[in-house]
Parts: structure tokens; C-alpha cells; sequence
């Protein structure tokens, strides 16, 4: 919390969050948690752990979990974890070290991939998944994004230009974390796990904002095509951090599918004007 | 250059009409307005042996001048008796639409027409928003997400839901999807900066309307420049505009008749109060420089002349502006003498058409 000139108070984006940390593999995991009701594990993207606007909605429904991976942030450099089924295996420990039983889990982009490995190898535990523009499934030849904090903010953001100015990442940091994705993203089309999507029944929401520069938001087609239980929703004009582009869009159709799964294709909007 | 006559559906209104906006439905009659519609047909079927190479309709609401409010409706009606003509739906005004149903309806029409359906998506003029209710302040943004929508929902192979800003839905599936692939040739209509990047960005075409040729040039100008840096390079055929047009034998009588029009006051004028709201509220731009919107005044005539002078100015049209389709609106709506009307479509189709395909 910050308190600025005339008593005016702003509140941060995850200033409700407090830090955790948790054993596994070996392990020692941090994570960030706020809310209660029902749990709700974020699993961040290929910048590392960010808490946004979005985190502090969904923790306004949801006991919301967002785990720092192991290799990310101040974490040491990660060069055991030798493939994603391998990371998400850990990350499904982590939850157990918790005490979590069943959950609901959101993946963003790289982490979109660790989400679906990990509710390959332990479907009975994930109620319900979210993929925030998952990078599971990529065009021929994509690469992540990188460069100048500048050229990040074009690729990640839709109008970088109004957003806040964001701490500038350690570039140590970036760099561990830069060799541990380019080691664990695998293929862009990864033939193993598009082989087992079509067994996957667990109810899925994937999300794409309509100027992802990122990932094509054309790519989201792939996954209903191969999912049995996939919904996929455009987040217009967000681009690849489509939760700190439009959070309260984002979070309005994210807790709504939490909610109520496949119904949330009914409509509950009142449209009386007056009784 | 291609040409296509804009047609309105003329509502010869047996009796005066109250000048005032809207003018009571109570003054309509119902036997001019059967005419009207019928009318369409028969000067559709003439400008097709004429060799126009499209009919376009639009989309203006509680107006006796313009007897179209849906031009779906239009279209589907002209579809029935066309044989090779283009109709061009210019278009729909997706500000205050279902954009959904919009995706819908000219898919459609796509399969009813095919390889003939060529349509426009806008804003619509400032007073088009009283019809449905529409705040003035949302009808940029919502008219860039609306055709962003159409466009999706025509070109997704899966369902999809859509989370916007002004539009949310959480199954869209269109059937039938558009036969021309990936969707029916689409124009963003409008001079705006915001309308030339939407179509830079989706690679589609422009449409711009009634300004003079050097306005309408900073518009394509900026939209070629936009197409550019989007990688693309539109053809002539991706610029539409739409224009008053006076053609008489000869210069003289062309003239005169632009003159009587200029002396013709405005038909059914807003009450000023309104008219001034609604400036202060509709922010408009030419290529991101602000202009005053039009709030029922009247438009500018800009192809005025004999067959011969008409060819030059398109000529000159065409040199400036690089337009590739010329919408024409001969002689004003509202006007009682369609047979006057009928003379200058002929007039036009027999001496300015073949000397201006080469243009």
C-alpha cells in the first residue's frame, strides 16, 4: 500500500497477497496466497510469478495459490527439472504439500503447458482449468518474447502505454529463467501431448486476447478440436497478459466457468430496466 | 474505374410532409411506399443492362428520403431479381447492432449471392443514433469491436465466446458461414483514423462518402500509408466512395439543377437543441485531424456537369484520391421525378460508363 500527498490511499496490485513457501522434489517453493472459498492455483507464465489486478479479483471468490515455479524469481537456477511433465509433476507435489485435495487451476502461456501436463497426470484433482493464452500450442518457428523492457511491454501488452511503469526485472533473473523455458517449452506442436489431449475431460476454459502478439489467438482453435470439454473465449483487445490488459473482463468469464463450468454458456444478465 | 448506383428505395410521398425529424409514421402512405420498394427492382434490373457493376443499399432509419432501414432486408429483396450485378451492403451500422446477427444475416446473403455480395460496416451518421438509443460518446469504440466481432465470427472454424468491452457472448457459431473465403470483399466505411486502421490491420477496404476529392485524399492517403506498415499494399478496387452526382446534356443544365437543389431547404431538420447536442457529443476525425460532424445538413454534389465534364472529374477523382469504385447517388433522395432519374442513369451508362473503365 502506498500513501500518496492529501491522504490519498492506492492499493498495489497482490498487496492483499502473502508470501508462503512450501517443500517438494527438493524443492523449496514460494507462493503467494489471498481469498478464501474454493482453491485456485495459478501457475505463471515464462516472465516469472507477476501478481496483477486479476490476482486481487479472483481472490475476492477464490483462495487463490500463485506459485512461484522452481528456477523462477529469486529461486536458485533449476537444471533438474528435465521436461515439463516433469516441472508440472512437481508443481502437483507442491499442491499436495498444501493440503489441496481437488483445485482449480490456471496455467498463462508457458505455465498453459505445465496446467495441461499436470492435469494429464492427476485429472481427478483439477475441478476445472484455465489456460490464459497457453503456449502449449504454437505456429512453426515461434519464439518468446525478448529484448528491451520496451519491445517485452509491445509483445506482452495491448496498449503498454497505459499501464502503470512496471519494476524492471534483474536481468540474472531473466537470464535463468530465459534458459530453463527455452529447455522445458518443447516443440511447437509437442505430437506427445496433443496425442493424450483428447482423454482429457476435465473442464477447460481457454482464453486468448484478440491482439496477443505473443501466441496467435488463432491458435485457440486447436485446443477445442482436441479437448472433449474445452470452451474457448476472445478477450478483445488484450494482448498476451490478457489479465492485466482487461483483468476485469478476464475475471468476470474466469469465476463465472469456475462457477459453473459448461452452464456458464447461460446467460444471467438482468436486462429489466424497471420493474 | 468500377461504378455502382446506390439505391434508396425513392418514397414519392403523395402529399407534403411535415418537415420535421422524425416525421410522424401517421404521414406515411402505404401505397407509395409499396411503390417505392418496387421501384428498386426496376432500376436495379436497368443499371444491370447498363453494365453498373454494382447496386448498393444502406442502412437509414425513420426517414421518408431513405425508406431502408435494414439493408439485409434491401439486399435479400434485389437478390431475388439480380442476375450479375455486385450488391454491395453498405452497410450495416454496427454501432448499434447484434454483431452477431450481422455476421448471420450476410452470411446469408453470401450464399444466396454468391461471388456478388460486397459489404461495408460503419458507424452511421450522428443522427442515426437517436433511432435506437445509442450514446454518441460509445459509438467509436463500439463500431471498432462490433466489426472486429463480425469478422470473427465469420473466420473462426470453432464456437467461441467473446468477452468485449461492449459485446459478450458466450457461444458464437455462425451457420451458414460466408461462401466467398475467408469472408465477402469488406470495407471499413468512414474517413477516420480509427476506421483506416481497422482496415490496414484486417486487411479490408475503405469507403469514404461525399466529401471533396482533396478530404477523401487525406483519408486514402493515410489508410495506403496505414496499409503499408501493415505489410500490404491495397489494389484501386479496395477504395469505395460514395458521391452526389448531377448529370445533365450539358453543363448549363446540370448546373441549373444544382442550383435549384442548393435553393431547396433542408427536409426534415432535427430541433436545434438536439442537433446541438449532439455536436458537442460526436467527436469525428479526417485521418486523425477533427471535423465537425453532419448533422442533417446537406451533402455536396461533386460530380456535377455534362457526360464529358463527368468524365473528367472522375478522372480527376481517381488521380487524387486513387478511388477504385465510385458509389453514386444520382440526384437527391426525396426528389418527386424519377423519371428524370431513370434519364440520368441512362445518360450516365451510355456516355460516361465506357470512357471511364480504363480510368
Amino acid at each position: 500500500m502506498r500513501v500518496l500527498q492529501k491522504g490519498l490511499i492506492v492499493t498495489q496490485a497482490g498487496d492483499a497477497f502473502r508470501e508462503g513457501h512450501v517443500d517438494a522434489d527438493g524443492f523449496r517453493i514460494r507462493y503467494m496466497e489471498a481469498g478464501q472459498g474454493p482453491p485456485f492455483v495459478h501457475l505463471h507464465g515464462a516472465g516469472g510469478l507477476r501478481l496483477t489486478r486479476g490476482h486481487d479479483l479472483l481472490s475476492r471468490q477464490f483462495r487463490v495459490i500463485a506459485f512461484e515455479m522452481p528456477g523462477f524469481g529469486a529461486s536458485p537456477e533449476n537444471d533438474r527439472s528435465r521436461d515439463m511433465p516433469e516441472l508440472a509433476a512437481t508443481m502437483a507435489t507442491a499442491t499436495d504439500a498444501l493440503g489441496l485435495d481437488q483445485f482449480n487451476l490456471m496455467g498463462t502461456s508457458f505455465g498453459g503447458k505445465t496446467a495441461l501436463w499436470l492435469a494429464l497426470l492427476q485429472p481427478d484433482r483439477v475441478q476445472a482449468l484455465v489456460l490464459e493464452a497457453p503456449a502449449a500450442i504454437r505456429p512453426h518457428g515461434s519464439r518468446p518474447p525478448a529484448g528491451s523492457p520496451e519491445e517485452m511491454a509491445r509483445r506482452l501488452f495491448a496498449h503498454p502505454e497505459r499501464l502503470a511503469p512496471m519494476p524492471l526485472p534483474d536481468p540474472a533473473v531473466q537470464a535463468r529463467q530465459a534458459r530453463l523455458t527455452a529447455r522445458l517449452r518443447g516443440p511447437d506442436r509437442d505430437a506427445d501431448l496433443e496425442g493424450r489431449l483428447p482423454g482429457l475431460v476435465v473442464p477447460t476454459l481457454v482464453l486468448f486476447g484478440t491482439v496477443d502478439r505473443v501466441i496467435p489467438p488463432e491458435m485457440g482453435h486447436f485446443y477445442k478440436e482436441l479437448m472433449p470439454n474445452c470452451h474457448l473465449v476472445f478477450v478483445y483487445d488484450a494482448g498476451h497478459a490478457i489479465s492485466t490488459d482487461r483483468p476485469e473482463a478476464f475475471v468476470e468469464v474466469v469465476a463465472d466457468f469456475i462457477e459453473r463450468r459448461e452452464a456458464f454458456v447461460i446467460s444471467r444478465t438482468d436486462t429489466v430496466i424497471h420493474p | 474505374m468500377k461504378v455502382s448506383y446506390f439505391e434508396t428505395a425513392r418514397y414519392r410521398a403523395p402529399r407534403q410532409l411535415p418537415a420535421q425529424w422524425p416525421v410522424p409514421p401517421a404521414a406515411y402512405d402505404r401505397d407509395a411506399g409499396t411503390q417505392s420498394y418496387h421501384g428498386m427492382v426496376e432500376r436495379m434490373q436497368f443499371v444491370e443492362k447498363l453494365g453498373f457493376d454494382w447496386i448498393s443499399v444502406s442502412e437509414h432509419h425513420y426517414s421518408p428520403q431513405r425508406l431502408t432501414p435494414n439493408p439485409v432486408v434491401s439486399a435479400a429483396y434485389l437478390a431475388g431479381y439480380a442476375q450479375n450485378i455486385k450488391i454491395a451492403v453498405l452497410g450495416p451500422i454496427v454501432s448499434q447492432s447484434n454483431p452477431v446477427q450481422v455476421a448471420e444475416e450476410l452470411a446469408m446473403l453470401d450464399n444466396m449471392l454468391p461471388g456478388r455480395l460486397v459489404v461495408g460496416m460503419l458507424r452511421g451518421i450522428t443522427g442515426e443514433y437517436l433511432t435506437y438509443g445509442l450514446n454518441p460518446a460509445e459509438a467509436r469504440e463500439r463500431t471498432s469491436e462490433a466489426m472486429e466481432l463480425v469478422l470473427k465470427a465469420w473466420t473462426e472454424p470453432q464456437p467461441f465466446g467473446w468477452q468485449g468491452r461492449h459485446f459478450r457472448f458466450r457461444t458464437v457459431a455462425v451457420w451458414p458461414r460466408p461462401r466467398q473465403q475467408p469472408h465477402p470483399p469488406t470495407y471499413a466505411l468512414g474517413t477516420s483514423r480509427e476506421s483506416c486502421e481497422f482496415a490496414a490491420r484486417h486487411h479490408l477496404g475503405l469507403g469514404v462518402s461525399y466529401a471533396p476529392f482533396g478530404v477523401i485524399a487525406k483519408a486514402t492517403r493515410f489508410y495506403r500509408d496505414a496499409c503499408a506498415q501493415c505489410g500490404w499494399q491495397p489494389a484501386p478496387e479496395h477504395v469505395i466512395y460514395r458521391a452526389n452526382i448531377l448529370i445533365g446534356e450539358t453543363d448549363a443544365e446540370a448546373e441549373a439543377l444544382l442550383d435549384e437543389q442548393r435553393r431547396a431547404r433542408q427536409a426534415f431538420p432535427l430541433r436545434a437543441q438536439v442537433r446541438d447536442a449532439l455536436l458537442e457529443l460526436d467527436i469525428r476525425n479526417v485521418a486523425g485531424e477533427a471535423r465537425t460532424p453532419n448533422v442533417g445538413g446537406v451533402l455536396p454534389t461533386n460530380f456535377v456537369g455534362s457526360p464529358d465534364t463527368i468524365v473528367e472529374q472522375i478522372k480527376c477523382c481517381r488521380e487524387q484520391s486513387g478511388v477504385g469504385v465510385i458509389d453514386l447517388m444520382f440526384q437527391i433522395p426525396g426528389s418527386a421525378d424519377l423519371g428524370f432519374l431513370m434519364r440520368s442513369l441512362e445518360l450516365f451508362g451510355t456516355k460516361v460508363l465506357p470512357r471511364i473503365r480504363d480510368v
